[in-house]
């Protein structure tokens, strides 16, 4: 994983919900690049087309409330995005996107201070996120899930885990 | 020892001795569930080229939410969890005609207090009402504990709901989660286990927990708990292959909680949910006379045998409004048949209901699909745009009574006059 | 003249016909389920700009395909309908959960002997059991005559009749008998023409039973197919009207006693074995020992050719007490709200429930797959279903076998194609 995640943000209100990020009828898919031609389409005209030129999801409460569904991550990393940031995340999708790769940052200063299109800089190691000259820290994933983030998910994890014999059988 | 149940069931299946909030632990969960998406997990195993299970004997797996496959990839994709099963001899395994997972797996005697369930559905804070701790979980993690039998968990803070007084004839516990997803917000217990307590409590049948434990999932709770008392014994006892194994968990009487609210259920009102957030309720008054098209009796909020007979003493006798379609889905196999020797699946049907065969139905999109501009009233346990067709289709969502009464009169109505 | 001749006569206002005749016939009754509704409804409102349905009375719409809608685009056909349906006063409109829809149209009592019956539906010749006359017709057709004047054109077919005599083995049911039939004459045996069925073995039938024989006229070419009309009938015809206040007034047209046939063919059924129609086709019928030993996953008593009560009880005798094999899937589904109503209370579906049965909506079940009945590339379902042509059930290489209700049963409880008259019934 990067030191560093910087880009173009869109910003998205209170929560936004799993059946918003990927319909049901969806999750037939696991595939990102399939996932990603629904996502967010229940928004309507524009979506997901629209979110493709922006890089990182900036969103207010309780982001991918709702179903514990594991594609509602996929779907935004098949988009091309490469971080969210929230004032908060449901409990479900926090788990899922560090199972799935996707680097999640809990941030909710940082909300009320961005506009869409605004560039933003997140600085994993430091512990912060740049915005029009200000910093905004963010708590870090304790130690032992981090491993999983770094690693690119749990199915890397577990592989490598696997592999080193360090996991029963 | 002052632990709440979330913290004696985490520390017990992380073997320790006792546990505080936001410590993590590597706990070991008793079982692990999926439903429809087994498919996923089994391309997970894989991929990662893993062979073996920690303890086939801990696996679950129900084939609910497309019951059965109208497509040939849900059918694939059933095949492939069904040849999971037989590879792997999984005992607990049930086919597209049992059911809804959560369900079948309580009637099965699948769940006991004090243990530790994790599956790939957010609804299993369900397992509270028989005072377990269950908690929703991704394909890829479930994969996971299917191949190590653990995961990491971070101990959770807990809420406590304080229950008195008893319900007005025609309220019931899903206007009571309405009222509470209203009031706390669908992230107001995020991250938090929820712990019933109260004179009410014991009054309230298993019917009514899982609804409680199932709707609490809407706050955002990670699990949720109604103590096991002699009501739970009674429903649980017939069903356990071994009754030895019932051990109830509750909290210790000095346990700390980081909060207490107190409800006085007599003063709850008929709730209903309006498009497109749970957590935007209001009261039946406010939002009577509404039009509908479609109205769904079903789901693991409101699928169960109680259910249907709430709503079948409301229409017996009558007919429903001829714009509404009423479709009827019994959450398990074992409720569909409790119904049929009761007569309470021909009261149904007699008043121009569609009953389908057991399963999610319309809840996860599965049948009940709604056109633009259609509203439906649905008992199950969310209304996200689109969830249930269009999305310029509306979902409110509402108790069995107040169905059964909407479903009479055409629009949203009190139940309360037929009480 | 024969009754379908008669019956073309009289609606063309003329005083007889004969084969090759074109006639320009007043319609009685138009039938479409939810696919063809929403086809017809785009014919009539895209193309015939103005123009107006001379009768709504006449019109029925019956949703029986999809019995919950499983996609948006699915719900939206069924909306355009209902709204379709009352902008134009369409008063007959059945909506999902009524179940099939020609047992739908005959339980409503909307068919009496002697009408003319059309639908953008192959089945439509089932009318031939009650007396009237029914065939399948076009989109276009429906549309553009059916609607705006209530008139059709057909040419009148040459008829031939088949005499079935004799008694069937035990278990050989009249679903093997219209099979055999249409293994013998192929699905080019009989194009354009009318089919009589005939002789004692049919005259022993119930209506009920009779019917599946011109249900299956489509499946050798037929134009329409019917049964002599008789004192059974007519008490049929009755009892569909039995509560009602009023019943309309009809009149039987039995087949004139020299009336001339383009064939008859003579069909013993004593040496008939259960039949089976084999994929691809609804043609390659086999007796059944030809594909016993299949192993199946999914089996089905369901749909216009199946699911009626008489089905549901052969599978509950079959069942009572035992299960189904633990790899079979079994899947009942009522053709109406009757049926179920009837099979609920007669304590058939707790059978079929307690020996591993699933029960489905009153509905065309797993026709074309809109709400069940979809299958992987290596299933194998064996049903009463109408049709088994590759990709109407999920996979184009999936399997499906035609065939009567008790070797659906038999299969069911054995795991592979069975039988029935290897099985001991209670």
């Amino acid at each position: 994983m990067q030191d560093k995640i910087s880009g173009r943000i869109y910003k998205f209100g209170d929560n936004v919900n799993s059946d918003i990020i990927i319909a049901g009828r969806y999750l037939i898919y696991i595939d990102p690049v399939k996932l990603a031609e629904h996502a967010f389409e229940m928004l309507g005209e524009g979506f997901p087309a629209k979110l493709r030129s922006f890089d990182i999801l900036v969103a207010g409460r309780n982001f991918g409330c709702g179903s514990a569904r594991e594609q509602a991550s996929t779907a935004i990393q098949g988009l091309g995005i490469k971080a969210v940031v929230a004032a908060s995340f449901a409990r479900t999708f926090y788990r899922n996107a560090i199972n799935d790769g996707l680097p999640i940052f809990e941030c909710p200063a940082l909300y009320d201070a961005v506009t869409e299109g605004d560039q933003i800089s997140i600085d994993l190691a430091g512990g912060l996120i740049s915005h029009a000259g200000k910093s905004y820290d963010f708590p870090r994933i304790p130690e032992s899930v981090a491993k999983i983030l770094q690693l690119g998910g749990l199915a890397n994890y577990l592989k490598s885990t696997l592999e080193t014999g360090s996991a029963p059988r | 020892m002052s632990q709440t149940i979330a913290e004696k069931i985490l520390a017990a299946k992380a073997g320790l001795d006792r546990v505080t909030p936001g410590q993590i632990v590597d706990a070991y969960p008793d079982l692990v569930m999926s439903h429809t998406a087994t498919w996923r997990s089994v391309s997970v195993m894989k991929k990662i080229g893993a062979k073996h299970l920690y303890d086939p004997n801990r696996l679950a797996i129900v084939l609910d939410h497309i019951s059965p496959a109208k497509t040939e990839k849900y059918a694939s994709d059933q095949q492939t969890s069904r040849n999971f099963a037989r590879e792997y001899g999984i005992e607990k395994f049930y086919d597209v005609d049992a059911g809804i997972a959560h369900l079948v797996l309580m009637e099965n005697g699948h769940v006991k207090p004090g243990d530790l369930i994790v599956g790939t559905d957010s609804h299993c804070t369900i397992y509270g009402a028989l005072g377990a701790l269950g908690s929703g979980i991704g394909y890829t993690e479930v994969a996971s504990v299917w191949v190590t039998g653990k995961l990491w968990m971070k101990v959770p803070t807990t809420i406590k709901l304080i229950l008195n007084g008893r319900f007005a004839p025609g309220v019931s516990a899903k206007d009571l989660m309405l009222h509470l997803i209203g009031t706390l917000g669908a992230d107001g217990c995020g991250y938090k286990s929820v712990e019933f307590d109260g004179s009410a409590l014991p009054e309230m049948s298993i019917s009514e927990r899982m609804t409680m434990a199932n709707l609490a999932m809407e706050m955002g709770s990670k699990c949720v708990f109604i103590p096991p008392d002699e009501k739970t014994r009674e429903w649980l006892l017939p069903r356990l292959k071994d009754p030895a194994s019932y051990r109830p968990v509750v909290a210790d009487q000095n346990a700390v909680y980081e909060q207490s609210i107190e409800i006085d259920l007599s003063k709850l009102t008929p709730m209903i949910a309006c498009p497109h957030q749970v957590e935007n309720t209001k009261p039946i008054a406010e939002v009577m006379g509404t039009r509908i098209d479609q109205a769904f009796l079903g789901s693991c909020a409101n699928g169960k045998y109680e259910d249907l007979v709430v709503a079948a003493n409301i229409l017996a006798g009558r007919k429903i409004d001829p714009r509404v379609r009423l479709i009827v889905t019994p959450g398990s196999k074992q409720i569909m048949l409790e119904a049929m020797r009761s007569g309470v699946l021909a009261t149904l049907i007699e008043s121009g209901a569609l009953v389908t065969n057991p399963g999610c139905g319309a809840c996860a999109g599965d049948g009940g699909t709604m056109a633009d501009g259609e509203v439906s009233l649905s008992t199950a346990n969310r209304n996200f745009v689109g969830r249930m067709g269009s999305n310029k289709s509306s979902i409110y969502l509402s108790s069995p009574a107040t169905l059964a009464a909407s479903a009479l009169k055409g629009v949203i109505a009190d139940p309360r006059e037929f009480f | 003249m024969n009754m379908v001749e008669k019956i073309l006569a009289r609606k063309s206002g003329q005083q007889s016909v004969t084969p090759g005749d074109v006639v320009l016939a007043d319609i009685d009754l138009m039938l479409m389920h939810d696919l063809s509704a929403n086809f017809v409804m785009k014919v009539f409102e895209n193309e015939m700009e103005g123009a107006s349905i001379a009768d709504p009375s006449k019109l029925v719409f019956a949703f029986d395909h999809n019995f919950a809608p499983a996609t948006r685009d699915a719900a939206e056909a069924l909306a355009a309908v209902r709204r379709f349906a009352k902008k134009h006063k369409v008063k007959n409109l059945f909506d999902s959960g009524c179940g099939s829809i020609h047992h739908v149209v005959m339980e409503a009592g909307l068919v009496t002997p002697g009408m003319i019956v059309i639908g953008c539906d192959s089945h439509s010749p089932i009318y031939g059991a009650i007396g009237a006359f029914g065939t399948g017709v076009g989109n276009n057709s429906m549309a553009a005559l059916g609607f705006t004047q209530n008139k059709g054109w057909f040419k009148v077919p040459e008829t031939i009749k088949i005499h079935f005599h004799g008694t069937p083995m035990a278990t050989v049911q009249p679903r093997d008998i219209s099979q055999f039939l249409v293994g013998k004459l192929g699905e080019d045996g009989a194009i354009y023409k009318a089919l009589e069925y005939a002789g004692p073995y049919i005259e022993s039938l119930d209506v009920n039973d009779r019917a599946l024989f011109p249900l299956q006229a489509i499946d050798v070419g037929g134009k329409c197919g019917f049964v002599n009309p008789d004192e059974k009938t007519l008490r049929h015809v009755r009892q569909l009207f039995g509560a009602r206040a009023s019943a309309p007034e009809f009149e039987l047209l039995p087949n004139d006693p020299d009336c001339r046939y383009a064939d008859i063919i003579d069909i013993d059924v004593s040496r008939i074995e259960p039949q089976v129609a084999c994929p691809p086709t609804v043609g390659n019928v086999k007796p059944i020992d030809a594909v016993v030993g299949t192993p199946i996953n999914v089996a089905e008593a369901g749909g216009s050719t199946g699911g009626r009560l008489s089905d549901i009880r052969a599978l509950a005798r079959c069942l009572a007490n035992r299960r189904i094999h633990p790899d079979v899937r079994l899947q009942v589904v009522p053709a109406s709200r009757d049926i179920y109503l009837a099979a609920l209370k007669e304590g058939l579906f707790e059978t079929l429930h307690l020996a591993g049965a699933n029960i489905f909506p009153p509905s065309a079940g797993s026709n074309q797959a809109f709400n069940m009945g979809a299958l992987a590339e290596d299933e194998v379902m064996i049903s009463t279903q109408a049709r088994n042509f590759p990709g109407r059930n999920g996979h184009p290489k999936a399997r499906h076998f035609l065939a009567s209700a008790l070797t659906v049963a038999a299969s069911a409880l054995a795991g592979k194609i069975t039988d029935p008259r290897t099985l001991e019934v209670q």
